[in-house]
């Protein structure tokens, strides 16, 4: 094991070409290596062996589904969750005496990066509103800080409660029990910023706002799209999934700005195939479109269809599914038939010809799935795509048969489940109807803010406490400065966590850090050995038991941390036996079963291996939407404006990266090696931009308000992006996302849609490392 | 393409016998070749089943189904190795006669019974026949799913299964 980094790395970019497969050998020696930097052999021998297994480590890495108990590898899980486990097992802590040596501004100047290196935290610490250092403090006293300063608040609603999706089930539910009976909505989450437009559209569509997809759907499909989503970083494990269904005969289609190397191929380290061979080809055809035109694509094929049957009257579309499942049929179809060819094509920068080729893909094939992911969500447009998606699968209807279907792909582990478990702010009636019968308090009725409204109303002064679970909020949420203003804003902020972040440093007056247990850790409680649930992006509710030792005896869990906050805030105010929930969280289990429609009898189900599936409506036949029935809807978008000079920004991960978090300033499978301060630009666009590769720019934000957003020194690399669209590294360029610039009705944050202008960088003197 | 058709009458009413028919996971109580069978959707089965030493696991999807009338399946892999209908129709005696149409592509996983000249039928007609005495001895069926599927689509019998109760609001 190595030491964590004293100096910040100071590495020059060198750029080799983009990789035109994904995985291989390759992976098992990064995720090796990164693991044994980390963490001894034995450890990660029992992380990875325990890792997605029945009765094992759920990996927190994503939330891809498992396969069936019986079906899974001896090593089931990628090289992103075994760097992600192996980075939570790490050997390394941070101890009272970091702190006494780190001052809060100090470390507020360091990257994401070298704060993460820096080990596992291992006992509460305060940082009081006269200090700049963090110091040590007991867990009563933190507490105590803690309640008094919810309790003195003019009203519940000046309180904040944020998830992140590494929260298990138990925890989530005992937050926003917490956070309702102390009288406040004000529940956002990370979904706010991933996959919120997936959310809304298909709840309205669709009725459900959960994908319809099994595993056995993908392996079975005859086409699969992949829309504006990255499976060779972001879920890996989806990989081996596409490989079953091209086995099987499946024919997919990737649709992105980058030709990224997982949907190119994929090489299955567990397969001779993928070790001496070839391995597999992905994409059988790659569309290179422009950033956020997959709406008009989808309208595109939409109007073809509906050409397609006027030609073959009764041979095209699926008459008997729209007649007795759908509604809006005919408004949707003159809708789609009015719409101009030369503003789709110049939406999606595809020619007519690629669309029809797709279009006779769709033909030929009995069942389609449509997967997609932030390229599509993170758009202004990102719900009406989602609802065209929808669109589309109707006509033929792709949707509920054996092999179709819509899949959201979800990147946190349990950010599905929080939801399930009542992270949001505007909790239908159903849910709260049950909270006051099982718990006898009033829940409050009023919706809460959200993510980005919660930044508003911080940075206005009308939210004084902000308490995080997990999660970097900080680095996840757009507007950089706004948001860190906004923090510091607030009297009090803390955060339940495993390892040092961003959001530390830019705080409120006072701070806490609440150090807790990670996934991968045993977690003993007065009742025994405790293990929690988390619920995959193919909605199957199953176990994850924590197998090592924690990390420091101070660690107290989640579940634990909010309890004993609860108790001691609520004092008595709601019949809420907490002590109970934390000696035994089937005690949890027990609440939850009683409150979320699907989960009855959960402690029981949940035990038998691979755990239970939440079945989806739309796979029973059942359509809980406005009208009764799966809705066709009419889409309309606006392509942001571009001015001359100027560029379509999307932020992205490297494949060195969980979230925020950047494991090395490497990014493999792109080339990238030794700077994450790069712009990827199309080196056609570079030319007529008059830059050239190598040369350092600012990265300019372009929004309708006065504010200057400028990501500063960036290296122009030229690379196969669509014209006229550019990408740089998320979170270092979350600072151009402008906090208004939203999804429309979901409220996303639009992170793949940024206008901005590339300035030649002025000399400076030093880099700055976030 | 082996094709057998076969048929029993069984002395149950006609619903008895088709919700039985509707409980796959209770087939390995009375068959023979069926080891295991998960339903994975009211649309979507995955069976294992063994002949002797061979062994195979595969997944069905129901593309018909009408109550107390007909069952109709396809294996699913892209070119389905074997496809197959049961239909159940009530006699005068208050008794139901239960056809089974199996058509097996010798490929596949279906294909391994189409090793053994006569085997395929043997087998259908084996288990037609434990199925028979298993449901007239019970008397009745062990639970039922009265919903329709056709083209593959299931329509519910009633507005609101309890399946469908699930956590609809949207998820981010």
């Amino acid at each position: 094991m190595n030491k964590p980094p004293g100096e910040e790395p100071q590495d020059e970019l060198t750029v080799t070409p983009p990789k035109t497969w994904a995985a291989g050998v390759p992976a098992v020696v990064h995720a090796l290596e990164y693991s044994l930097q980390q963490t001894s052999p034995l450890k990660t021998g029992v992380d990875l062996l325990t890792m997605n297994q029945v009765g094992g480590i759920d990996c927190p890495g994503c939330a891809w589904a498992d396969p069936s108990p019986g079906h899974r590898h001896r090593n089931e899980y990628c090289e992103n969750g075994a760097k992600h486990i192996n980075d939570e097992a790490t050997t390394r802590r941070i101890t009272a005496d970091f702190f006494r040596e780190h001052s809060v501004s100090e470390l507020s100047r360091q990257s994401d990066m070298w704060l993460n290196q820096q080990g596992r935290l291992t006992e509460p610490m305060v940082k009081r509103p006269e200090s700049d250092h963090y110091e040590p403090i007991s867990w009563n006293d933190a507490f105590g800080l803690l309640s008094a300063e919810l309790t003195s608040l003019d009203t519940p609603d000046e309180a904040v409660f944020y998830t992140s999706g590494r929260a298990g089930n138990e925890a989530a539910f005992v937050l926003q029990l917490f956070a309702r009976a102390l009288g406040t909505n004000n529940l956002p989450d990370c979904s706010n910023m991933c996959h919120e437009s997936s959310g809304f559209a298909l709840h309205e569509t669709l009725g459900t706002g959960k994908g319809t997809v099994s595993l056995h759907d993908l392996h079975h499909a005859d086409l699969i799209f992949l829309v504006g989503q990255n499976p060779g970083t972001n879920h890996p494990r989806q990989l081996s999934a596409l490989e079953q269904a091209k086995l099987n005969g499946a024919r997919v289609i990737a649709v992105n700005t980058l030709p990224e190397a997982g949907l190119l191929r994929f090489k299955n380290p567990q397969k001779a195939r993928g070790v001496i061979g070839r391995g597999v080809q992905i994409a059988d055809r790659f569309l290179h479109i422009r950033a956020g035109g997959d709406l008009a694509l989808f309208q595109a094929l939409n109007r073809l269809l509906l050409e397609a049957e006027d030609t073959r009257p009764g041979q095209v579309l699926h008459h008997d599914f729209i007649g007795s499942s759908t509604s809006g049929f005919e408004e949707f179809s003159a809708h789609a038939r009015a719409l101009s060819w030369d503003d789709m094509l110049t939406a999606t920068g595809l020619t007519r010809k690629e669309i029809e080729k797709v279009h006779d893909d769709v033909l030929r094939s009995e069942r389609v799935v449509v997967c997609w992911a932030m390229g599509v969500t993170q758009h202004k447009h990102g719900v009406p795509t989602i609802r065209e998606i929808v669109n589309f699968l109707m006509l033929r209807g792709n949707l509920g048969r054996a092999g179709t279907g819509a899949c959201p792909v979800r990147g946190h582990s349990n950010v599905q489940g929080d939801r399930s478990m009542g992270i949001w702010e505007q909790m239908p009636d159903i849910f709260l109807d049950a909270l006051q019968r099982e718990f006898g308090f009033d829940p409050p009725r009023a919706h809460g803010l959200d993510s980005v409204n919660s930044i508003r109303a911080m940075r206005e002064g009308r939210i004084k406490f902000f308490l995080a679970l997990a999660g970097n909020f900080v680095r996840a949420a757009p507007d950089s400065e706004v948001t860190e203003a906004a923090m510091r804003n607030c009297r009090l902020t803390a955060h339940i966590s495993t390892k040092l972040n961003r959001s530390h440093t830019v705080c409120g007056r006072t701070a806490l850090i609440l150090p807790t247990l990670g996934r991968t850790e045993r977690d003993i409680q007065a009742g025994g050995e405790q293990f929690v649930t988390v619920e995959n992006s193919m909605s199957e509710v199953h176990t994850s038991h924590g197998r090592l030792r924690p990390a420091s005896k101070l660690l107290l869990s989640e579940v634990a941390i909010l309890c004993r906050l609860a108790r001691r805030t609520l004092d008595g105010r709601a019949d809420i036996p907490w002590e109970q929930f934390e000696a035994d969280y089937g005690t949890i289990r027990d609440r939850i079963s009683r409150i979320v429609p699907g989960l009855h009898d959960f402690n029981r189900r949940v035990a038998r291996p691979g755990g239970i599936q939440l079945p989806n409506p739309v796979n029973e036949g059942v359509f809980p939407t406005a009208t009764g029935k799966a809705m066709f809807t009419r889409n309309a978008w606006e392509m942001p404006h571009l001015p001359e000079g100027h560029l379509l920004l999307q932020t992205l991960r490297s494949h060195d990266q969980w979230n925020t978090i950047p494991y090395t300033p490497n990014d493999r499978y792109r080339g990238i090696h030794g700077s994450r301060r790069v712009v990827l630009v199309n080196p056609a666009d570079l030319r007529e931009l008059g830059l050239a590769e190598g040369q350092h720019v600012d990265l300019v934000g372009v929004w309708t308000d006065d504010a200057e957003r400028r990501a500063q020194d960036f290296e122009v690399v030229p690379y196969p992006t669509s014209r006229g669209c550019a990408a740089a590294y998320y979170p270092e360029t979350q600072v151009l996302v402008p906090l208004d610039s939203v999804a429309d009705i979901s409220n996303q944050p639009t992170s793949k849609g940024i206008v901005v202008r590339l300035e030649p960088a002025p000399a400076r003197p030093s880099t700055p490392p976030g | 393409m082996n094709t057998v058709n076969e048929t029993i009458e069984i002395a149950v009413p006609v619903r008895t016998a088709y919700d039985q028919w509707t409980q796959f996971k209770s087939f390995p109580r009375f068959m023979t070749v069926v080891k295991r069978v998960e339903q994975v959707k009211p649309n979507v089965t995955t069976w294992v089943i063994g002949v002797g030493p061979v062994c195979r696991e595969f997944e069905a999807e129901i593309v018909e189904q009408e109550p107390d009338t007909r069952v109709a399946w396809r294996s699913l892999e892209r070119r389905p190795s074997h496809r197959g209908e049961v239909s159940f129709r009530p006699t005068a005696e208050g008794s139901t006669s239960v056809s089974l149409r199996l058509e097996v592509e010798p490929r596949g996983v279906a294909g391994a019974l189409t090793v053994v000249p006569g085997l395929t039928r043997r087998v259908v007609r084996a288990e037609l026949g434990h199925f028979k005495e298993y449901i007239e001895g019970l008397g009745e069926a062990g639970g039922s799913w009265r919903g329709t599927i056709r083209h593959g689509h299931v329509r519910p019998a009633e507005a609101e299964p309890p399946r469908s109760q699930v956590p609809c609001w949207p998820v981010g």
